[in-house]
């Protein structure tokens, strides 16, 4: 299978005053296009911070993560600002939707900064702030949220809300989704349902995922598990 | 529109329930607004203060006065005056007798006041001060029917007629056709036994005018007579000791008069020349600084009002730091972020600073506008009306969902505001608080700077803006990964 993503001998250390602790120790990892790859572990064991490094919210220590050969440790603030924007999409255990703004405003949010701020640009194609929001739209409907679009994110549904996340995530084509417990704050039904949804985004978009989970539902989903210990990876 | 002022814009209405912040938003508007608004509005008054006082003392005073270092007599005046009016930008002068006199009012034993008199060539003084224009009554110094009914009624000598202060008449009881005694000089009789003795030299003038300039210095304490009849008294005819001249432009006082200076007198006559800006420097300098303390504490106030700003854009920054986690993870810059809450305190600062100028032209309008006005308990009845009917939308929770609705409402509360503060405030009558002869003038002066009124506009965004960029910068510097775990 075509790697997306190559992570080689990842380290990360957290500094308080004079001491160091070490949360991941020289991690190794592929991630292949249109998998979805779920990583499980104990508690702390780094789940999130690897999550977060790979999704440029946070830099390594030490090593290196390659997007398709393309080192993204060695990118600018402002170039990964762009990365993010155009090659990640997150889901995040509470769904961080924005209060003020609709379904539709939520899930066009990315397409708009892209719009804005790096001239609209899709795979080369520049988009109008108008087609924007039309596919911002049929995301939503595509996630079955067509009755929603005007809804504000309190007078939607935990379920709702989660999968409002999600279609959010797609608005750029990203080159992955990282879901950080998806389902970690809904209940069993809505849980499903929301699986649902990214397996099928999985299928028909040939979209890949990683996401980090204690549930044991998803890895079941997913085409790959890996399991964390102690800071390395353990397939 | 940019992505920036879309959330911007939308942060600052808040649609949550919480409608927290916006409120504070609407309260730091407020705070702008008045600030500015005070500023222009003492701003306005301090400068029809001193516009009012300047126009006046230009009205009734001569340009320029032109005297001996001694204040001695001197002759040839006439020859003078016509080399001056000869030199570009002069308009005219005239000659004067100034001196000062007591009264010797009836049934006293001694000089009960001392007031200046101006011995005047009334044609000349004309085209100086304007002085008939201030008179009420009549200026004819020599044939006034005053004078013979006085002498007829009186059975004592006349010298002439006088015109005399308002206040000045009011003080010692005097009205048209009243004679009032002057103690012109104290002569020293020699012949006496002993130490020589002071002779009293008394003058009998008929007050045959008037004189309201306005100006309580002059108002209070000035007499007018003819100046033949002045040089009589001190036995300097054909000469005066004042020239006074009136310039086409006020403002060239300080290139002419040198000029004149030189052209009237030789520089071995020891002549002093004394501008309108000189005799007056002491006032204007007061109002200048004062105008300056005004201006800065005025700007305090606007420093206090982006205090305000700061401070909601904190708390801002406070309520929507997962919002800006989120944002940086969707591809958001921490220009974006930045930008996002500039856009948001510059808004409020701009609204403020338009409302606070909308107000404070509003209340110069309404402060120097005299018309009709309907009365107080009219805008009391209409105010306490609205108050009882929105309590009741409140209380009954009817408050209107549509945007429209909104607009509409805050359009109503809008124009009942203006209503109430037309009809309550008005003019105000310096004569009626007693202030009149302090500030030398009936009403409040109110002249809208239109300069000044750009400045602070200019001043106060700025001001604003720059109260926005700390909190904007701690918004961008938030951790994406703490801000989207903030509780």
């Amino acid at each position: 299978m075509e790697k997306l993503i190559r992570i080689d001998n990842l380290h990360k250390s957290y500094y308080d005053g004079d001491s160091e602790l070490k949360v991941l120790k020289g991690l190794n990892l592929d991630v292949h296009k249109s998998e979805i790859l779920t990583i499980m572990g104990a508690s702390g064991v780094g789940k999130s911070t690897l999550l977060h490094l790979i999704g440029t919210l946070d830099r390594p220590t030490e090593g290196s993560i390659f997007y398709e050969d393309q080192d993204i440790t060695a990118l600018s603030e402002i170039e990964l600002s762009r990365f993010r924007n155009n090659a990640i999409g997150f889901v995040f255990q509470f769904h961080q939707l924005l209060a003020e703004f609709t379904a539709l405003e939520n899930v066009a949010m990315g397409g708009y900064i892209k719009y804005s701020k790096y001239s609209g640009s899709l795979n080369g194609k520049t988009q109008s702030l108008r087609e924007v929001y039309e596919k911002a739209e049929h995301l939503l409907n595509s996630v079955g949220l067509s009755e929603r679009l005007t809804h504000f994110p309190s007078q939607l549904s935990g379920g709702e809300r989660q999968r409002v996340a999600i279609a959010r995530a797609l608005i750029n084509q990203p080159k992955v989704i990282l879901a950080d417990e998806p389902t970690g704050n809904i209940d069993d039904k809505t849980s499903e349902a929301v699986l649902d949804v990214l397996q099928d985004i999985n299928e028909r978009l040939n979209q890949t995922f990683i996401i980090v989970t204690h549930d044991s539902r998803i890895s079941e989903r997913a085409k790959r598990t890996v399991h964390m210990v102690d800071g390395k990876i353990e397939e | 529109m940019k992505f920036e002022w879309f959330v911007a814009s939308r942060y600052l209405q808040s649609r949550r329930k919480q409608s927290f912040i916006s409120i504070i938003s609407i309260i730091s508007i407020v705070g702008v607004s008045l600030g500015v608004a005070t500023v222009i509005l003492v701003i306005a008054v301090l400068d029809g203060v001193e516009h009012g006082l300047r126009d006046r003392f230009l009205a009734n005073e001569a340009h320029i006065v032109l005297r001996m270092i001694d204040h001695s007599f001197f002759g040839n005046y006439q020859d003078r005056i016509e080399q001056i009016t000869e030199i570009d930008g002069v308009v005219a002068a005239s000659p004067v007798v100034y001196s000062q006199m007591g009264v010797f009012q009836t049934g006293s034993e001694g000089i009960t006041d001392t007031i200046y008199i101006k011995g005047i060539d009334l044609t000349q003084e004309e085209k100086v001060t304007g002085f008939s224009q201030y008179v009420n009554g009549s200026i004819d110094f020599q044939t006034s029917p005053l004078i013979a009914e006085a002498e007829l009624r009186e059975q004592e000598t006349i010298t002439g007629g006088i015109v005399l202060g308002s206040r000045l008449a009011q003080r010692h009881g005097l009205t048209r056709g009243d004679v009032l005694r002057l103690v012109v000089k104290l002569v020293e009789d020699p012949g006496g036994f002993g130490s020589p003795m002071l002779l009293v030299d008394f003058s009998n003038f008929v007050v045959i005018g008037v004189y309201e300039s306005e100006l309580a210095v002059y108002d209070n304490r000035i007499g007018f007579i003819d100046y033949k009849t002045a040089q009589k008294l001190y036995s300097q005819v054909g000469k005066v000791n004042v020239l006074l001249v009136r310039l086409e432009d006020a403002e060239t006082v300080s290139e002419l008069s040198p000029v004149i200076e030189e052209t009237a007198f030789s520089f071995m006559e020891m002549p002093i020349t004394t501008t309108w800006l000189e005799t007056h420097s002491a006032l204007f300098a007061a109002l200048k600084m004062e105008k300056m303390a005004t201006v800065i504490i005025e700007a305090l106030i606007i420093l206090v009002a982006a205090f305000n700003i700061a401070s909601t854009l904190i708390m801002t920054v406070m309520e929507k730091t997962r919002d800006v986690g989120t944002l940086r993870t969707l591809g958001a810059t921490r220009g974006n972020i930045m930008r996002i809450f500039i856009i948001q305190g510059s808004v409020i600062g701009m609204l403020g600073t338009i409302a606070g100028t909308v107000l404070g032209l509003g209340l110069c309008w309404l402060l120097s506008t005299n018309i009709l006005r309907p009365s107080p308990w009219i805008a009391i009845a209409v105010i306490g009306i609205l108050i009882l009917c929105q309590t009741i939308i409140t209380f009954r929770r009817l408050i209107p969902t549509s945007k429209a609705l909104k607009i509409g409402m805050v359009f109503f509360w809008t124009l009942t505001v203006c209503f109430v503060l037309y009809c309550l405030v008005k003019p105000i009558s310096l004569k009626e608080l007693g202030f009149s002869e302090i500030y030398q003038m009936n009403q409040l002066p109110i002249r809208v700077n239109w300069f000044f009124v750009g400045f602070i506009n200019l001043l106060s965004f700025l001001i604003c803006w720059l109260a926005t960029i700390y909190p904007a910068w701690q918004a961008s510097n938030l951790n994406p990964i703490e801000a989207l775990q903030y509780e």
